[in-house]
C-alpha cells in the first residue's frame, strides 16, 4: 500500500470512529504541481486526499481558525516536521490546546515522501531534537552569503530594491501560521507605526517588523516565500534571524509545547557586548 | 559645505536610571552636545523596536537607547527582557543594512551623570562623522513627493 493509501485509510478511520471531527490535508490544486488544503469532515471526502512530494505547505495555521477548536473536539492534521514545530509554538503561546490535535506526520525529502510515526506532537520530540543538532554551522545559502559579504550601504540598497517591489498585499502575513494577531501592528492607526501606502519606506518597515516578530518563532516552512507575489526572499530574512537566535540563546523554535518563547524570557548572563 | 553637520539623535531612556542620570548631568552643570532629543519612558522594557523605526522614519540620524544596569531595574527585570530584544533587533537591522553605529544601546545609572554627558558627546561625534543617514532620507523623501500616474 502506498503512503497515500495508508494515510487515506487512517483519515477515514479517525473520522468514522468519531475520534476527530475534521482532518486537514491536501487535495489537487489549480496546477498539477500544486496542492490546496482539504478540510475533510466525512470519510467519503477523504477519497480526494492527496499525499505526495508536492504537499509542502505548512497547514498548522488553519488550526487557529476562529471557533474551530472551541467545541473541544479533536482535529487531525497532516504535518511535516516543520509543521509539528509550529504546532508546538502555537501551543506554547497558548493559541490552542495541543491535546485536541491528532498529527498525521510525514516528511518530504528529495521528492521522496516518508511516513512519520506518532500521533501526538510530543511523539516527534526526538525527531525535532535531531533536527536541532543537525543545523549546519552556516546556513549555506549562496544569496545569504552574498548579502553577508556586502557592506551596510550595499545591503541597504539590496533590500531597498527587493522591498520596492512589495505591494503590501500581506500575503506573507496571511500564509504564516505564526501571524495570528487579531490586530496586526500595521493595521494599527493610532499611532500609525508603519506607512500603509506601498512606498519603499513603509515596505521596509513592514518587513523589518514582521521579521522581528518572527525571530525565534519562525520554523522556516516557507509559506511566506511561496505566497509572495513579487518573490521577495522573505524566508532568507527569517532563516537569518533563526540562525542568530540559535547562536545567541541556543533557541530552536518549536522544540516542545512548553518551550518558553525566546523574547518573552531571559537569562541574567545573556550576552551584552554591544551595550555601552 | 564647511558648515558642521549637526546630527539629530533621539534618545529613548528609562525614567528611573538614565533620565535621572541626565538630570544629574544637568544639575552638575555638565555641558554636552545639544543634538540629542530625550524621550522618557517608564522602563527599557517599554521601549519597542517600533520606537526606533519611528525615530528613523521621522528623520533621525541616530538613535540611542539607554536604561538601568542589569539588576537595577525598578521593575526587577524589564531591562533583561529589553536586552534580549535589542540583541535580536540589532542583528536584524545590521542584516537590513541599517548600520549598527546609528543605533546604540547603553546602561546609565542615576549616579552616572558624567557618563551620560560623555556618551552624548561621543555618540554625537560618531554620528557626525557618519554624516546624515542619506539612504533612509531618500526613502522618506519618496513618501513626501506627490504620486505620479
Amino acid at each position: 500500500m502506498t503512503i497515500q493509501e495508508t494515510y487515506k485509510t487512517r483519515a477515514k478511520e479517525l473520522l468514522s470512529s468519531g475520534r476527530v471531527k475534521m482532518v486537514v490535508g491536501y487535495k489537487a490544486g489549480s496546477t498539477p504541481d500544486r496542492r490546496r488544503p482539504h478540510f475533510i469532515r466525512t470519510p467519503e471526502e477523504a477519497d480526494r486526499l492527496i499525499l505526495d512530494s508536492a504537499c509542502i505547505a505548512n497547514l498548522s495555521g488553519y488550526l487557529i481558525t476562529e471557533g474551530l477548536l472551541s467545541d473541544e473536539k479533536s482535529v487531525g492534521i497532516f504535518l511535516k516536521p516543520d509543521g509539528v514545530r509550529s504546532l508546538n509554538i502555537l501551543a506554547a503561546e497558548s493559541q490552542l490546546n495541543i491535546e485536541q490535535i491528532v498529527v498525521l506526520g510525514f516528511d518530504v525529502n528529495n521528492n521522496e515522501i516518508t511516513a512519520l510515526k506518532g500521533e501526538k506532537a510530543e511523539d516527534f520530540s526526538t525527531l525535532i531534537e535531531s533536527l536541532k543538532e543537525h543545523v549546519p554551522q552556516t546556513p549555506g545559502n549562496p544569496l545569504l552569503e552574498r548579502i553577508e559579504a556586502m557592506n551596510a550601504k550595499e545591503r541597504f540598497a539590496f533590500w531597498e530594491a527587493e522591498f520596492s517591489r512589495c505591494i503590501k498585499c500581506y500575503a506573507c502575513r496571511q500564509a504564516c501560521p505564526m501571524c495570528y494577531c487579531r490586530r496586526c501592528i500595521v493595521d494599527c492607526n493610532q499611532p500609525q507605526w508603519v506607512n500603509t501606502s506601498s512606498h519603499t519606506l513603509g515596505n521596509f518597515e513592514w518587513n523589518i517588523v514582521r521579521a522581528f516578530h518572527l525571530s525565534g518563532r519562525c520554523v522556516g516552512c516557507g509559506n511566506c516565500d511561496r505566497a509572495c507575489p513579487v518573490n521577495i526572499p522573505l524566508r532568507l530574512i527569517n532563516a537569518k534571524m533563526a540562525h542568530e537566535v540559535l547562536g545567541a540563546f541556543d533557541h530552536f523554535a518549536g522544540m516542545s509545547q512548553t518551550q518558553e518563547p525566546v523574547l518573552a524570557s531571559f537569562k541574567k548572563d545573556d550576552s551584552e557586548t554591544f551595550i555601552l | 559645505m564647511n558648515e558642521l553637520f549637526e546630527p539629530e539623535i533621539v534618545a529613548f531612556v528609562c525614567t528611573y536610571c538614565t533620565y535621572a542620570g541626565a538630570d544629574l548631568a544637568g544639575t552638575s552643570r555638565l555641558k554636552y552636545a545639544p543634538n540629542v532629543r530625550i524621550i522618557r519612558l517608564p522602563c527599557t522594557g517599554r521601549i519597542s523596536p517600533m520606537f526606533i523605526l519611528k525615530a528613523l522614519q521621522k528623520g533621525a540620524d541616530g538613535v540611542l537607547v539607554s536604561g538601568c544596569h542589569p539588576g537595577d531595574c525598578h521593575f526587577t527585570h524589564g531591562n533583561y527582557h529589553a536586552r534580549r530584544r535589542w540583541m535580536v533587533f540589532r542583528a536584524l537591522l545590521e542584516f537590513m543594512g541599517i548600520p549598527s553605529e546609528r543605533v546604540k544601546f547603553s546602561w546609565i545609572s542615576a549616579a552616572e551623570g558624567g557618563k551620560f554627558a560623555d556618551l552624548m558627546n561621543s555618540v554625537t561625534e560618531d554620528i557626525r562623522k557618519l554624516g546624515p543617514f542619506d539612504q533612509y532620507k531618500e526613502l522618506i523623501r519618496e513618501t513626501e513627493t506627490p504620486a505620479t500616474f
